[in-house]
């Protein structure tokens, strides 16, 4: 997926010298290959990320198109100030890049650890979230997000799960669920977003569950959600980040209104890292892990039990 | 003048400098204050805006209407600059935002060889923010030599003098020791002002400008000269008339 990412970036750079990555000294070898193909588009803005995202509203001010990378504990959190005043509220094609979303950084603790971006830029006006889940999504996410023309916000997280598509995603369009799995119509379906799309789709295979990926979070489309709604008996979302402001409370906002049914949301619960440890022990302690994520569906859906 | 906290002191201390800058040096292509190709002028401490509104409406860019609107329902002129409005470049007033925007602008400008300009102008309380020194780290780092920072140097800010809230020491060492070609003058001396923007420009070398520029919250009235109760306090009837009469105006409203 990393790999998908960096190359979409220079092949999008290569045609078009106003793309412009700057990154908050981050990126280490993500980079090397732009660097070398094109470097007087890359520019290592320093440890200064608020700095960085107004130059960057400054730099598409007058033409270029800036991509902005860093730890999605800082781009988009560090600096939302500065997206919201400098880059949504004009409406500037400043693509924000935050990597290492939810729990990628597990044995550094709480600073690097992000479960609140996408909560931060769906409450920001005009700007778009992305959230990729394999390769796939991410070469589509990125050229999507070039064609915009507008804020957008890429949240990578979990990078190495594997994909969940088969083939390149020939339609990408703005809020659309992807179907990835066929389950039956008596039990919940599910949707995920990013690194959980792997862990629904192998839910979804164990126990006969329709799934969705989200790769597109806001504006996310009434009529793809309702269409879930529609065909499964209630619904659950996944994610790595919180269960507030996140593609759950996405999800359950349009069917409280749209068409009523059961959600269950699972995500970090309104709490930080306690642990140190690897990511799977995270999510373990998180409890958005394989095996206690069956739990919770079970106990909210204790009618599919028998079938779970 | 209706309405509460129109920040008129912060806006009496940069008046001059905005005549000298709209006067002598801002280009703006066919008096169009959206021109492709004009300088950019960021009021990065948009608590002064008012003092720009007076420029704009004397640059025919807003109308009777507008300037007599400020404040109300409706009006486009808000209490914090804007980008919205044409004229103003950057939403600001959550200070420490609009020199950053420079800097990339500023940088832009200088990948793409144009001889267009950059002014922003911050205040000293606003120098407490830490983008400002971010950007004035990267600034000299990319020899960004189309950019002058206007810091203007009223010794206030919100809560009272900045000596207390959070000492600046020698702003001009600092900003020599930054990188920046820099010069300290009256801000309210128009031709010491317009000098020293000229002698910054004429020197030829590949730093970033600074103009450190002394000034007094309140200029011109005497009863709100460094007095910082005028951060925040509006004028009522009896206190705009004397404004007014220190101001040797008449006939305004």
């Amino acid at each position: 997926m990393r790999d998908a990412f960096s190359n979409t970036l220079v092949k999008l750079a290569q045609a078009d010298k106003n793309l412009l990555l700057l990154t908050g000294d981050h990126g280490y070898a993500l980079f090397d290959e732009f660097r070398k193909k094109c470097p007087d588009q890359y520019i290592n803005a320093g440890i200064a990320e608020q700095n960085m995202v107004g130059m960057a509203a400054g730099l598409a001010r007058i033409g270029f198109r800036p991509f902005v990378y860093g730890l999605s504990a800082f781009i988009p959190i560090r600096t939302v100030e500065q997206i919201k005043l400098d880059i949504a509220h004009d409406n500037l094609p400043v693509v924000l890049l935050g990597d290492g979303a939810g729990f990628v950084y597990s044995h550094l603790g709480t600073s690097h650890q992000s479960t609140e971006d996408i909560a931060c830029m769906r409450a920001t006006p005009g700007i778009e979230i992305l959230s990729p889940a394999d390769r796939f999504e991410m070469i589509a996410s990125m050229e999507y997000a070039y064609a915009a023309r507008c804020p957008v916000y890429l949240r990578m997280g979990k990078a190495d799960r594997g994909d969940v598509h088969s083939n390149i995603i020939a339609q990408f369009s703005s809020g659309h669920l992807l179907q990835i799995h066929e389950g039956k119509n008596d039990r919940p379906g599910l949707i995920a977003t990013g690194s959980m799309v792997r862990t629904a789709l192998t839910l979804g295979h164990n126990h006969n569950l329709s799934v969705w990926s989200a790769p597109s979070l806001k504006p996310l489309d009434i009529n793809s959600v309702c269409t879930a709604a529609q065909i499964c008996n209630g619904l659950i979302t996944l994610e790595e980040h919180s269960i507030f402001g996140g593609l759950g409370a996405a999800v359950a906002e349009i069917t409280s209104q749209h068409y009523p049914v059961k959600v269950l949301r699972i995500g970090v619960e309104d709490r930080f890292s306690e642990h140190c440890g690897t990511y799977e022990y995270l999510l373990q302690e998180h409890g958005i892990d394989l095996n206690t994520i069956s739990e919770k569906i079970i106990k909210f859906y204790p009618k599919i039990e028998a079938s779970l | 003048m209706t309405g509460s906290t129109v920040h008129i002191g912060c806006a009496f201390s940069i008046i001059e400098l905005l005549a000298v800058l709209y006067r002598e040096y801002l280009r703006y292509p066919d008096n169009n204050p959206r021109a492709v190709d004009r300088d950019y002028l960021i009021l990065s401490k948009g608590h002064g805006v008012m003092a720009q509104y007076a420029c704009m409406y004397e640059l025919g860019w807003l109308t009777d209407k507008d300037i007599n609107n400020y404040f109300k329902n409706g009006s486009q002129l808000k209490g914090l600059s804007d980008s919205r409005t044409p004229g103003l470049e950057v939403t600001s007033g959550s200070l420490g935002h609009g020199f950053s925007i420079g800097v990339g602008i500023a940088m832009g400008l200088l990948r793409q060889n144009s001889d267009q300009k950059v002014y922003a102008i911050v205040g000293d309380g606003e120098l407490n923010e830490g983008p400002i020194w971010e950007g004035a780290l990267i600034s000299s780092h990319h020899k960004l030599n189309n950019l002058m920072l206007i810091v203007d140097k009223n010794g206030f800010q919100a809560m009272g003098e900045t000596d207390d809230v959070l000492a600046l020491g020698d702003l001009s060492k600092k900003f020599i020791s930054f990188g920046f070609d820099t010069l300290e003058v009256d801000g309210h001396n128009e031709i010491e002002v317009s000098s020293a923007i000229r002698h910054l420009w004429a020197r030829k070398n590949e730093k970033p400008k600074a103009l450190i520029a002394k000034t007094i919250k309140g200029k011109g009235v005497p009863f709100m000269e460094s007095d910082n109760r005028w951060h925040y306090t509006r004028l009522d009837t009896n206190t705009f008339a004397d404004a007014i009469r220190a101001l040797g105006l008449t006939g305004a409203k």
